[in-house]
């Protein structure tokens, strides 16, 4: 199986104007860019929302982690709709219950809690495309 | 399970349980003899959004009526809620410590806060609102909050 083929994708929540929307897309950014960009691929939610035939194709074709900033669950919701499959829903809220010295503050910059809790949400979801990846290598999935 | 008034304002649904009072600032009290369960109403809970934790005043707490009783921190704010009655804080609700999204979840039962027993429940029952003076208050505070939207 090639690299592209085992693409994870990670779609974040948009949450405009909202702390915790703002750290669930500095997580994803973290991942796809940093942590694991050979193995994950970002999706925009907005193109989800729009019915964007690439988008939804992706989705129909890859597993996707969802990061969502609040209950509404926008993010899994879409990719649901999408005839996608959630391998893996984070809910940022969740992450920041387990960490609660991670306060977030701050919309469009964060501030340093909410940059740690980002990057701790992007560790969260890189074990979580590190297992989903290996359990793609297996011999039973070849 | 109490009957309730509701509103939609915007795309938002609010309930107010006819059976308890109501502070002005959105805190219920629903009493039993000299107990008085407290807790946030649906407006509150649903205005300040996602509970993260709720920091709740120990049982044996003296409290004055409008003393803050609990701190519940949400993804918009960190709200203090006033007693709506003085006396002392009898029982703390055991799920404010592991899920205290119960408030968001289920604000007129599962997600009450602290049982307080009231030091002078017929003073302080007569500075609360009944259900539809409540409901009243918070239909114009949640059409002043949806022209922010």
């Amino acid at each position: 199986m090639s690299p592209e083929e085992r693409k994870v994708l990670v779609v974040p929540c948009s949450g405009i104007g909202k702390t915790y929307g703002t750290v669930s897309r500095e997580a994803a950014y973290e991942v796809t860019e940093d942590l694991r960009p050979g193995s994950t691929g970002l999706v925009a939610l907005s193109l989800l929302v729009l019915g964007d035939e690439e988008a939804r194709a992706a989705v129909q074709a890859h597993p996707a982690v969802t990061i969502d900033g609040c209950k509404l669950a926008c993010a899994a919701r879409m990719v649901q709709e999408s005839g996608g499959h959630v391998a893996q829903g984070i809910a940022v809220l969740d992450v920041y219950r387990r960490n609660r010295e991670l306060k977030p503050q701050g919309i469009a910059e964060l501030n340093e809690g909410g940059r740690q809790l980002a990057h701790a949400v992007a560790e969260e979801i890189a074990a979580v495309v590190d297992d989903l990846v290996s359990r793609e290598e297996a011999p039973d999935h070849a | 399970m109490p009957d309730y008034l509701e509103t939609t304002v915007d795309k938002f649904i609010f309930r107010v349980a006819t059976d308890r009072l109501y502070s002005p600032e959105g805190v219920w009290a629903l009493a039993d003899g000299d107990r008085i369960r407290i807790g946030m109403t649906d407006f509150l809970q649903q205005l300040n959004g996602d509970v993260a934790f709720a920091d709740v005043k120990p049982e044996g707490t003296a409290v004055a009526a409008g003393d803050e009783v609990a701190v519940i921190e949400t993804i918009k704010a960190n709200v203090e809620v006033p007693s709506p009655v003085g006396g002392t804080v009898v029982e703390v609700n055991p799920a404010m410590e592991l899920s205290p999204e119960a408030i968001n979840q289920d604000p007129y039962g599962e997600g009450w806060l602290v049982v307080i027993e009231a030091r002078d429940w017929p003073t302080d029952r007569d500075a609360l609102l009944d259900p539809q003076a409540y409901f009243e208050l918070m239909k114009g505070q949640a059409e002043e909050e949806a022209k922010k939207l």
